[in-house]
Parts: structure tokens; sequence; C-alpha cells
């Protein structure tokens, strides 16, 4: 089959937070466009690859930024030796051969680049390749995905209110403690011990958001802190390394954060 | 040894004779000052003598000075006399006379010759500046130099002179050290840990653990015998109070020590409940109670954080000294030590029977700990044992201090009802007062529309125009920012405070009518804002020329040729910046120099100023540019008076001109603060560019600072460490004779100047165009 290489060979660990799979599923039974929000780093993605795993669908995966333009998702012609050459774009490919194509971050990318997965997105589900003068109508199982991540981005970069709504939106946050326990005792293959305790410490991170960090420490960066430990350094200097480091500069917010770290221990 | 050099022979034996126990030729001062030397010293002491200071300074300086010429050499020593009869000269024989020893004294606690002359420099400037305070700086010298670098007295020094503005009463007490604030400088100056260096982490750490964010305040030392005070602290009423410094404790364990009291007090917040009442306890069954509340709550945050043990442990000191007889260890200040201890140790093993029973009944009941009437009923029982052994001593309240240091006086947890309530407490409720305003706008997390909606709660509006002479009560301090000191090169924190007051309401007329005045200059102004460009740069493909290939159409244009067809020629891109993605806040200079009136105009300075934001923020507001406005003025450090007449969200309507109306020129102009205020507001803002543009006439200027550079520096500081946090500050400047000040503080391409307000479209251009360069 075309889309082969874009297929997941082995089932991605996914802890669910609520029914967020089942909602998937009824969407994609009508082939819905989906919206995910959420925090960095608490499973989006995770998630994507995992229903793409489970209805057994090629998943393609665009990386959006400001630079991109609508040949970048759509196609372009290249050029070789005697002549010309059309090369589908990650977007194509998926519509052409129905695969699900998810479009991370998307606003990152500007709004006129955006605006050409509207037509995917109402009942027409067709792709106009303005260069080739093809009209290309979605395979039956295509469906776009997008992810979403609120509150970062100025009023200036955001997605305009016609694109919004042609979606529908599931809300990502981080998993309550057991939960993520478990997966950050999955993920890092830490004990449960060890994982309990690096979720209370994530807590102690997460009570600064708004008060001197914009985020507090994701799943994410439980799961490096965790297989750092594993590789054999302290629980300390893993956190230090994992959780207070990378998120901030100041040093009296790091010194405050290895003391209340410490206090967990 | 005899007198080889015959000149002075004379004179040696005049002075001589005056000299009871010193000498001038002794084998220390020949030594001292070898070979040709010697003749300069006699001459030295001679012209110190015909100048008649008096014996006691003469005899001062004989005696200190040889000392001082073995430790550097003989020309400081000579010196040294010049620094003398200066002293005598400014201030007075007493003065001079304990100069000597002063010197001597930093001879040997400062490490090299370099150092000791910049000493000298530092006290020949002080006596000019400072006569009266001269002496008791001198006599402190031993004890402030064991702690100071000259650098740091340097800076201490001219902490006092400058937060005692000129006047001599306030100085002489400032160097007496019996202030608050000269203890406080002293300490952050020595880099002692206290309270001012502390509170940030602190803040942080009892967010991190607790998810509170009480204010913190700082509880100063009392009195003048600093060192014997043992200070606690204390929380009440949703504070804490902490001491300006622990005595006793340095470095890393002085830090361990707050961050310890901080996690305890959070501790209480966080499970102690409704307080304690006092009524029908003796003194005795409090302290034990206390005790067992302080041991309960810790054991409970100890679950949910193991790793405070380690904080808190170190700090229970428990030993009795062996000098100690045996019944002196059963006092009940050691006993209640101990008690403390077993109850978070419990592999502390106690023999005293009262310790040991107070121990297995508080573990027994382990899981009750969640209920705070346990705390009560068994400290009750346990304090009144206490108090019917006989132990032959009274329990004294007033003298109790709680142990361990960083355990907080625990005043917080009791409900003294009617009863009477010690002194410190009654003090203490006055500030309480007036920090419950406070306490919800401080400490970061506000935001400044809730000030405003107290405001509008608190004051009746009334329409007609009010007078500039605020109350400063009326007033809310907002903030602190530091204040920066050329003289030392470094920010003094925390040094002023803006208050924010409610700007008084006027005449909406004369803003409508500078509009309708300058209909065309308004126009002008609009177009060219609208004209700027000011974002981030974009990527603009397919133009006939460029600073880049556009590969796109690059590839298009291959293949048309391929084809046979016209090639398009525009296959060039380049970076433009389409949109204008900017915040600005207008600060407007309200200060009394404001009412002069503008160079060879009839309008004051204020009213140009008025007119000129009124057509910005007309043209900003139809453009929909996101802006703000605020005016400034200022009543010495601690009243930096700050007035928001429009915020970012706010529109630009009738309330807003009528604040611009009512606005009126008074007090001082401490620019630096201002500017690091405003700062703080456009920080907030997401746009790509962020700037400040002040609107004043020039000269910064207070009247508690009487060194006219000091405040220009400072102003020009603020400006560049906003630059470096990524805002711009321009200027727009009134023609006054102030005006050449706003190129050293803005720098000359960042500063327009004008007098008449047809010129601003001419001249703004710019302004922004050095933004999109």
């Amino acid at each position: 089959m075309y889309l082969d290489q874009y297929l997941i060979d082995s089932e991605p660990f996914y802890r669910a937070l609520g029914k967020e799979v089942s909602y998937f599923e009824a969407a994609y039974g009508d082939r819905l466009p989906i919206m995910l929000k959420g925090p960095t780093g608490c499973g989006k993605t995770r998630f994507i690859e995992h229903m793409a795993y489970t209805l057994n669908k090629p998943l393609i995966t665009v990386s959006c930024h400001e630079d991109m333009t609508a040949t970048d998702l759509v196609g372009r012609y290249l050029l070789d030796a005697d002549g010309t050459l059309w090369h589908d774009g990650p977007l194509t490919l998926a519509v052409r051969h129905g695969g699900i194509c998810y479009l991370d971050e998307i606003v990152e990318a500007r709004q006129d680049t955006t605006v050409i997965i509207h037509s995917l997105t109402d009942d027409r589900r067709v792709l106009t390749l303005e260069k080739k003068n093809e009209v290309v109508k979605a395979h039956p199982d295509f469906q776009i995905v997008i992810s979403y991540n609120p509150g970062y981005q100025s009023v200036l970069k955001d997605l305009k209110e016609s694109t919004k709504q042609r979606f529908a939106a599931l809300d990502f946050s981080y998993p309550d403690s057991k939960t993520e326990a478990e997966i950050v005792t999955h993920e890092a293959k830490v004990n449960e011990a060890t994982a309990s305790l690096l979720i209370a410490i994530a807590e102690r991170s997460r009570n600064l958001k708004g008060h001197g960090l914009v985020e507090g420490a994701s799943t994410r960066m439980l799961i490096h802190a965790g297989k750092l430990i594993v590789r054999g350094i302290s629980l300390p200097e893993a956190c230090n390394i994992a959780l207070i480091v990378p998120i901030t500069d100041d040093l009296e917010l790091r010194d405050s954060l290895k003391t209340a770290i410490a206090s967990c221990v | 040894m005899p007198v080889t050099d015959p000149t002075n022979r004379a004179d040696l034996g005049t002075i001589q004779s005056k000299l009871v126990n010193t000498s001038i030729d002794t084998l220390e001062t020949r030594s001292a000052f070898p070979g040709k030397w010697f003749n300069h010293w006699v001459q030295c002491c001679n012209r110190l003598s015909s100048a008649g200071y008096g014996f006691n300074v003469l005899s001062a300086y004989i005696h200190f000075a040889p000392k001082i010429a073995q430790k550097f050499d003989p020309q400081v020593a000579l010196d040294l006399a010049n620094s003398v009869s200066k002293i005598a000269a400014k201030t007075g024989r007493i003065e001079a006379e304990s100069l000597p020893y002063a010197s001597y004294v930093a001879a040997n606690l400062l490490k090299d010759q370099n150092s000791f002359k910049a000493w000298i420099r530092i006290i020949e400037r002080f006596i000019s500046i400072a006569p009266e305070s001269t002496f008791t700086l001198l006599d402190k010298m031993e004890s402030l130099l064991s702690s100071l670098s000259v650098s740091r007295l340097e800076s201490w020094i001219l902490a006092g002179i400058r937060s005692s503005g000129g006047n001599p009463d306030q100085r002489l007490k400032f160097f007496s050290l019996e202030t608050p604030e000269s203890n406080r400088w002293l300490l952050f100056e020595s880099g002692t840990v206290n309270f001012t260096s502390m509170a940030p982490r602190l803040r942080t750490l009892i967010r991190a653990l607790w998810n509170i964010g009480p204010p913190l305040r700082e509880l100063p030392l009392s009195g003048t015998n600093t060192k014997n005070t043992k200070l606690r602290s204390s929380f009440g009423r949703g504070i804490i109070r902490l001491p300006t410094s622990f005595s006793g404790f340095e470095h890393e364990q002085a830090e361990d020590l707050y961050r310890a009291c901080i996690s305890h007090i959070g501790a209480h917040f966080h499970f102690s409940g409704p307080s304690f009442p006092v009524k029908g306890l003796k003194p005795v069954q409090i302290a034990v109670i206390s005790i067992l509340e302080d041991a309960r709550v810790e054991n409970l945050a100890m679950r949910k954080f193991p790793g405070l043990r380690n904080l808190w442990l170190p700090f229970h000191v428990a030993h009795i000294p062996n000098s100690m007889s045996s019944n002196q260890a059963l006092m009940a200040p050691n006993l209640l030590n101990k008690l403390a201890l077993a109850l978070i140790d419990p592999e502390f093993n106690e023999i005293n029977g009262w310790v040991k029973k107070a121990k297995t009944k508080f573990f027994n009941c382990e899981k009750e700990w969640e209920k705070q009437e346990i705390s009560r009923e068994l400290g009750g029982i346990l304090g009144n044992d206490l108090g019917q052994m006989r132990l032959g001593w009274q329990f004294d309240m007033k003298s109790y201090i709680v142990d361990p240091p960083y355990r907080d006086d625990n005043w917080g947890l009791w409900d003294f009802g009617e009863e009477e309530k010690p002194t410190d407490i009654l003090e203490d409720e006055q500030m309480f007062d007036s920090i419950r305003i406070e306490q919800q706008l401080d400490d970061n997390s506000d935001q400044p529309d809730q000030e405003r909606k107290e405001n509008d709660q608190n004051e009746e509006l009334s329409e007609k125009p009010v007078q500039l002479e605020i109350q400063k009560s009326e007033g809310i301090p907002v903030a602190r920012y530091p204040e920066y000191d050329y003289l030392t090169g470094r920010e003094r924190p925390d040094w002023t405070t803006i208050i924010d007051y409610r700007p008084p309401i006027g005449s909406i007329k004369n803003v409508e009518r500078a509009i309708e005045q300058y209909a065309e200059v308004l126009k002008r102004i609009t177009s060219l804002i609208r004209a700027a460009r000011v974002s981030r740069p974009n990527r603009s493909n397919r133009l006939q020329e460029g600073e880049y290939l556009d590969i796109d159409a690059c590839i298009d244009a291959k293949i048309n040729q391929r084809m046979n067809l016209t090639p398009d020629p525009r296959v060039y891109g380049k970076w433009i910046r389409k949109d204008r993605d900017l915040s600005v806040l207008v600060l407007l200079d309200i200060s009394e120099s404001t009412r002069d009136k503008v160079f060879n105009s009839k309008e004051s300075v204020l009213d140009l100023e008025v007119h000129a934001t009124a057509l910005l923020a007309q043209a900003m507001s139809k453009l929909g540019d996101p802006f703000a406005i605020a005016a400034f003025c200022s009543n010495k450090r601690d009243d930096v008076r700050y007035f928001r007449i429009k915020d970012f969200n706010e529109p630009f309507d009738q309330k807003t001109f009528s604040y611009l109306g009512g606005l009126e020129g008074g007090f001082s102009t401490r620019i630096g603060a201002a500017i690091r205020h405003a700062g703080s507001q456009l920080k907030e803002q997401q746009t790509y560019r962020k700037l400040l543009l002040v609107v004043t006439d020039g000269e910064p200027s207070d009247i508690d600072a009487t060194d006219p550079r000091y405040l220009l520096e400072d102003a020009r500081r603020s400006v560049k460490s906003l630059s470096h946090e990524g805002i711009n500050v321009f200027c727009v400047g009134l023609e006054t004779k102030g005006s050449s000040y706003l190129e050293k503080i803005f720098g000359r391409r960042n500063s327009i100047v004008i007098d008449r307000i047809e010129l601003l479209p001419q001249k703004l251009p710019l302004l922004y165009l050095r933004m999109t360069a």
C-alpha cells in the first residue's frame, strides 16, 4: 500500500484521561475533523499515534511553523533531468491515499496557509491542486487532525474563527496523579515509588505556574527525569537536569525549586 | 639616641617638654621614619602642634602615626596629619582626636595601602558632607570594617547620606545605628543573609510547597542592642512576618534557617485551624500547647514532605552543657526544648518522666493528628503537670522565647479575646490594618484592574475638580524599585516606593479643544503611525527585486521555460514588516516645573504635554493600537506618585479626557522610578515591540536628592535596563531650559524636542523609524 511507511507498527502506550478514545472513534466514524487542545507535553501526539494504531490507519504528521507555505502542505513540481515531476505534499498524500493527516501546532503556521484545509473540512472533502489543475477527492479513510496549544500565542497568532468552527475539539490536560504515575512508570521504566515521588515533585513545580514559571513540569519532563534515574543519576540531580534547568534561568527560582524538591525526598 | 639633625633641636625640645608619655624621638619613631623621613616627621609634628588644635589631638597623632608608617610607609603616615588638620578645621577637636586611632584600626583591617588611601578619601569627603556624624562614624569604625570592605563601607555611607535627604539629625541617627534602616543597609552591604535577600526565594518556596502566597513583611530589629535581640518570625491575619536577620547564624546556615522558618509557617497555614481561645489557661499551658501544635503540624507536613525533617531537625538543640547543674537542667526552657525535640525525632530518648509521657501520648494518637483539638487537650494536661512540678521557678511569659529559632512565636495560634494582649501585638495591629489593603495588591499576582475596582468602591466620586493635594494615605503603595547610585556603581534594592493615586477629574474641554484645534496635525500623525511598520519581518515573495531567491517562483519559471512559455521574472523575495505589532505607554511628567511656560510661547509645559498626548492617543485609538497613559511626579523616594490615566484594555473616551484635563503640575521629578514602574506595566503586553514614550521637560530632581547628578544617572540607568528587557524608551521633550538633560538620559537619537504641537508630525517619524531599524 502506498502509505505503508506511515503505518505505526507497535502499539504506542497510552493511558486514557477520560473518554477521549471513544470520542475519537465516534468522530472518526464520520471522518469529522478533530482538534486536540492542551498544554505541551501532556500526551496529544501520543494519543493520535495510539488512535492511528488502533484504527490501523497511516498517520502523516506535519510540524507547522511560520515559514510554511501552502506548497509545503500540498505539493510542488520538482525538476529532474528531462522535465518536471509533481510531488505530492504530506496533506495531499493523506487525502489521496486515505491516511490521517496530523498538523501539529497549527497556530504557528500563517493564516493564509491554514485556509487551504477549509475545503477538506466541510462536506466537500476535496483538495484543489491549482498548479496541477487537479481536484483531488478525499479518500474515504482520510481525516484531518490538528493540535493547538492555547495560551502561548499572542492575539495576532490565533486560528481564524472560520477555521475553529470546522473542528470538534478534545481537551487534554495533565492526568491525575495515579494515572500520571502509571504513565511515568511505564515510559521511564522506574518503579512505582519513584514514579509517585516524581509526580509529587511535579506538583511543586506546577504550583509555580504564573508565579515565575510559564508552565510547570510536563509529563514528558517527568519521564525524562525517570529515564535518567534508571541510568544511575541520583534523583535530585535528575530532577535538576530534567525539571529545573530547562525551564528557568532565574537563579533564585532554581534555588527555591531545589529546596522544594529536596523536601519531597 | 643623639639627635643628628641640628636644625630641629630647638623645636624638638619645645615639643618634648609638653608631652607626658609620648615622645617624638623614640626607638619606634626612628625606625618608622628612617633617615630623611625623620626630618619630615618632626616638621610635621611641629606644624600640627602650632596649628593650635590642642594637646590631645597632637598626642593621638604622635601615638598612632608611627604604627601606620610601619604598616604601610612613612608618607602615608605624614599625609595623615593633613587629614587630621582638615577634620579639625571642619568639625572639631574631638573628631580630630579620634581620627588617628580610627586610622590605625583601618590600617590593620584593610588589606593594602590603596584600600587605606581610599578609606581616607572617603572619610575626608564624609567630614564635609556630614560633620555632625563624623565622631560617631569614626567611633564605630572597628566594627564597621570588620564586616565591610572599603567599597561596601562607602556604599553604606552613601545609603545613609541619601536616605537622610540633607537632614543632619537623621544622618546622626543613621550613623549611630539607631534606625532600622541603617542596620538593614549594614546587613545588606555586609552580605549578611537577611530578609531582603531571602524574600523572593521564600515566596517561591512557600508557593511551591503549599500553593499559597501570603504577603511577607519584615520585622525590624528594634532598639540599639541589636545583637542581643532574639527575634522570631510571626504570622497572623494572613500575613507572615520575618526578622530582618537571625543573629548568630551566617551564610548557608542562615539561609536554611529562613527556609525552615517559611516551611514551618506554611505548615501552620495548611494544617492549623481556628485560633485557640486563651481563656482559662495559664501561661505555661499556652507555651506547651503551642509546642504541641507545632509538633502536630510539622509531623503532618513531614508525611507529605519527608525531606522537611532534614531541614528542621538540625536546629533542635536540646543538650545540657556540662556547666549546668542537675537542678538547672530541669528548668522549664530546657524541658520545653527537649519536649520539642522528642516530638519531632522518634529516636530521641529522654529520661525525664514528663517528656517521656508527652512523647508516648503524642505518638499514640498519631491517627488523630489531623484534629487540632488534640494539641489543646494534650498540651493543656502537660502544661498543668509542668506547672505543678516544684522546680523552684516561675514560668515567665515575657522573657520566654520560642526555640528552635525557625519556629514562629505562635501568637498567630491564639485568640486573646478581651484579655490584654502583649504590647507588641497592639502596635502591630495598626500596621496590620494598613497592610490589609496592601495584602491584596502586593506579592505579584494581581492584575492592576483589581486595584482600580477597590478605589471605585472606596471613594465617592464627585464630578468637581479635585485638588492635586491628595493625602498620602489616599494613595496605595503598589511597588518598590531599586535606585542606582552612580558613586558606587550599584543599585540599592527597594529604595523607592511607587504610590498609585487616583487621577483627579478635570474638564474634558481641554482635550476636546486640542483635538479640534489641531485636527490637521492629528490627521498627519494618524497617517504617519498607520504607515509605520513595526512588526516581525515576514516573507514577501514573487517580487521583481529582493534579497533572496524565491525557489517556488524559480521552479515555476524554469518549468515555463521548458514548456516554451514566457517565464515570469518575479523570482525574488524579501523580508518586510507589514503590520504594526506595537504597544505604547505614554508617561507624562507632571512635576512643578511643568507649570513653566514653554520657551517662546504662552502655553505651559503641561498644556503642551497634554495636547501632544491627546493627539497621539486619538491617533492610536483610531488605528486600534494598544496604548496606555500614565502621569507621575514625586515627593521624595517613598512617595513616587503614579497616576494611571488609561490602561491598555480601557477605551480612550470621555473619562480619559477628564483625567487628562484634570492634571496639574506639582512636586518633583524622580524619573527613574517612574520609568521602571511604567516598564513593568508594559512588560505584560504580548506585542512584538513595546514602546515607552516619556513626555517631559527634562530635569530629574527630588527634594531628598541633593546631588544633582544622582537622579540623572539613575534615570539613565533605568532607560538602559528597560532596553535590555526589550522595551524601547523614547522621549518627547518640551523645549525649556532643562531639555539638555534629555540626551543624557535617553540618548540623542531616542529623543525629540518640540516647542509647538505643529512640530510633532515632523519629528515623530524619527522615533518610529528607530523601531523599524
